[in-house]
């Protein structure tokens, strides 16, 4: 009897495992736990004979260990069985939180922090009232808007919170938030085609010009902390970035990279725009860039921005732009860059016209050194304004991981002068700075 | 009459355009050429020359993706830092991400070192997987069966060819994957440290345990504390075999393999990477016979 119930709990054993349905599993599973309580019972009756029998034959023990290995083996299968059914029969998720969840729509979010220790040989209430003589005049009652590392001491520039996300088929949406103690700034917010053809991308929003080079990079990408002076003479701290529309057209060549870009803006820069009666500025850009050799590249630029100033009349600004790299391995390179300015500004009665130039060098040593000088020169001025304005930058870099920087930079600058007698003030600045970003990171540019 | 020849010449035309490929590193080039053959036209963008993850952004490569009919990137994080830059400025819709015209053939892998938690406090760390599976001839043969896939899916006329091409490749592969693995054999439980986790898919596909990286996390320059403790490990578990990239310092390497009695085994993790490894086989059979001679 009980070899046949043992016989057959093994046949529904192989069996179940031959099956997989659970409604079946669920059936032999309630016959294989009875078959094992009836062996069990019937093992509980011998046992208790047995342990009547005052003598144990060897022959019992043996029967007995044989079915209690049966059973432990049977125990276990159940055990088997009952997990599979377990993971077959998991309840489906009920909870209802996550039904109309957004999560996976959140946009990528990067976070930069910038911020600074600057040493000064003037004061700061005195340092915001320079002027570049020709470029801008001096005002007693107003000091000027110095966006970074303005004073002695401490500074935290900002907090840049950006975001990106694909809107659908056709467009990408971009914002870069600057986060100051007292301000809240839109630095950029566009959408750009994802969909044109031959070529063709399309922006429109607000946005940093992309003629040149560095108009159109962030404060954070920059090798110096400082807006070169050209820039800063010709379009101000901020550099030209404002409401319109861009299109820019990449070429089908082969091997050389032409890239052609219009650009129709508000025209709000007022130092060298700023008629806003109607939108009033115009850029058009050319870039090309090829190889000199398999790690040798050279990325050259000319644009033309034309607009109305404050005054109702035209004013051209002239731009090239030529960068040289050179690549030593991963993570050691050269690199020259140099951008040149001219500016035609029609006034009363009279053509404007002041011209100038940067050129740095950068050598990055390796992944975590990296070292730079610039010189900036604004060497054509209006008849009676200096023409000897210039200034020297060199830096030296350590980013002890991708993300984390901090600079040591020494600027001596000869284009400031202060007070209603003109006087020439010379000011050299050493800053140590540290730039992070945290959280989705772009690409690097070029 | 006028019918066959219009007929011949638009065969003849479509015969003639070629299939633009653009590829991430140079061990896809070799397999979307064994693939497409003489109906791709395939341009590298990186050299081997390089860290796979630092590529220079050189905008004399945009033409190429502009002009591209299909990208195939190696994927999971690997050319993050280089690549998406390059793609938003050619302007070409056919190989935007996720898009037909876009390949990351990591899909076509099983990934590793999947991390369980994600943090920059780790270094560099992909949260898709490690992207070194190149190292593992194994791999080569899910990859070519996902290029030839996507060719056929933008190249309908030649899906034939490609199909044809796979098969040959497949073949071939497989009969050069009994060799190797009968080279590689001799290996088994040998064990190494590495400067990054490059080499991991093929050390773990031969039985060779990895005990230690010369960077101390991924993507940070080696300290001397991590060093002077995988100096020790080493000595302890008896290690002799440093496995060096082509790309990163050997200095460090060198200095271990010094104290350690070691030995600095300079492995190519790409084809080209080091001379003698032009071809995929080659590429392979450097790293058997650097690492198994």
């Amino acid at each position: 009897m009980t070899k046949k119930i043992i016989l057959l709990s093994f046949c529904a054993c192989s069996s179940v495992f031959a099956q997989s349905e659970v409604e079946e599993l669920k059936t032999l599973l309630a016959q294989q736990i009875k078959a094992t309580q009836a062996l069990q019972k019937r093992l509980e009756v011998i046992e208790h004979k047995q342990a009547r029998q005052e003598t144990t034959h060897k022959h019992t023990q043996k029967t007995k260990q044989q079915k209690r290995s049966q059973i432990a083996q049977n125990t276990q299968k159940i055990e088997a069985l009952e997990a599979k059914q377990a993971v077959q029969s998991t309840p489906l998720p009920i909870s209802t939180a996550t039904t109309y969840s957004q999560k996976s729509f959140i946009p990528d979010i990067a976070l930069i922090l910038d911020g600074s220790t600057v040493g000064r040989n003037v004061d700061n209430s005195t340092y915001e009232k320079y002027y570049i003589p020709g470029f801008n005049s001096y005002n007693p009652n107003e000091g000027k808007d110095i966006l970074f590392n303005k004073n002695r001491g401490f500074n935290f520039n900002y907090a840049e919170l950006s975001l990106f996300s694909t809107v659908g088929p056709y467009f990408d949406a971009t914002a870069i938030f600057h986060l100051r103690p007292e301000e809240f700034e839109i630095e950029e917010a566009y959408i750009t085609s994802r969909s044109l053809p031959y070529g063709l991308r399309a922006k429109l929003g607000r946005f940093r010009s992309e003629f040149g080079r560095i108009n159109s990079m962030h404060q954070h990408a920059w090798e110096f902390t400082q807006n070169p002076l050209v820039f800063e003479a010709l379009l101000g701290n901020e550099g030209m970035k404002d409401a319109g529309v861009q299109l820019q057209w990449v070429l089908p060549t082969e091997d050389t990279y032409f890239m052609v870009g219009l650009e129709a803006l508000q025209g709000n820069n007022d130092v060298s725009f700023g008629e806003v009666e109607k939108n009033n500025l115009y850029i058009g850009y050319l870039k090309s860039s090829f190889d000199l050799s398999d790690d040798t590249t050279l990325l050259a630029g000319a644009s033309l921005l034309h607009g109305k100033n404050d005054l109702g009349k035209t004013t051209n600004l002239y731009a090239t732009d030529l960068t040289l790299r050179t690549a030593f391995d991963s993570y050691s390179s050269f690199m020259w860059q140099s951008e040149f300015l001219y500016r035609d500004k029609s006034v009363v009665d009279a053509q404007e016209e002041q011209a100038g130039y940067y050129t740095q060098l950068i050598y990055q040593y390796n992944q975590n050194w990296s070292t730079g000088v610039r010189y900036d020169s604004l060497y054509k001025n209006l008849k009676n304004a200096p023409d000897d304005l210039e200034k020297y930058s060199a830096m030296v870099e350590y980013k002890p991981f991708e993300f984390t920087k901090f600079r040591l930079q020494y600027v001596y600058d000869k284009s400031k002068f202060y007070g209603t007698d003109n006087q020439r003030k010379n000011t050299s600045e050493i800053l140590l700075g540290f730039t992070i970003e945290a959280g989705a990171h772009g690409s690097h540019a070029f | 009459m006028k019918k066959t020849l219009l007929l011949i010449l638009l065969l003849n035309l479509s015969a003639f355009a070629k299939t633009h490929v653009v590829v991430a590193y140079p061990y896809l080039g070799k397999i979307v050429q064994a693939i497409g053959g003489d109906a791709v036209h395939v341009k590298v963008l990186s050299s081997a020359k390089f860290d796979p993850h630092f590529i220079v952004p050189k905008p004399s490569l945009i033409p190429a993706i502009a002009k591209a009919d299909l990208l195939v990137a190696n994927g999971a994080g690997l050319e993050i830092g280089w690549l998406p830059h390059l793609l938003n400025s050619a302007h070409n819709p056919k190989v935007r991400v996720g898009t037909p015209g876009f390949v990351d053939v990591s899909r076509a892998i099983r990934l590793m070192n999947v991390p369980t938690s994600v943090s920059r406090s780790l270094g560099d760390i992909h949260p898709e997987g490690n992207p070194h599976f190149d190292t593992d001839p194994h791999n080569i043969l899910p990859i070519a069966k996902l290029i030839s896939k996507k060719l056929s899916n933008i190249d309908h006329a030649h899906a034939q060819v490609y199909a044809q091409n796979l098969q040959k490749f497949t073949a071939s592969w497989k009969q050069y994957l009994k060799s190797f693995d009968a080279k590689m054999r001799t290996c088994k439980g040998k064990k190494v440290i590495q400067y990054h986790q490059l080499y991991n898919y093929l050390l773990k596909r031969y039985g060779i345990k990895y005990v230690g990286t010369i960077e101390p996390i991924p993507g940070i320059s080696p300290s001397s504390k991590h060093t002077i403790a995988l100096i020790q490990k080493m000595k302890k578990a008896h290690i002799t075999t440093i496995l060096q990239d082509p790309y990163h310092e050997k200095k460090t390497a060198k200095f271990i393999a010094a104290k350690t009695d070691a030995k600095v085994i300079v492995l190519p993790h790409d084809v080209g990477a080091v001379s003698g490894t032009g071809t995929l086989k080659d590429f392979y059979n450097t790293i058997a016979e650097r690492l198994c001679p």
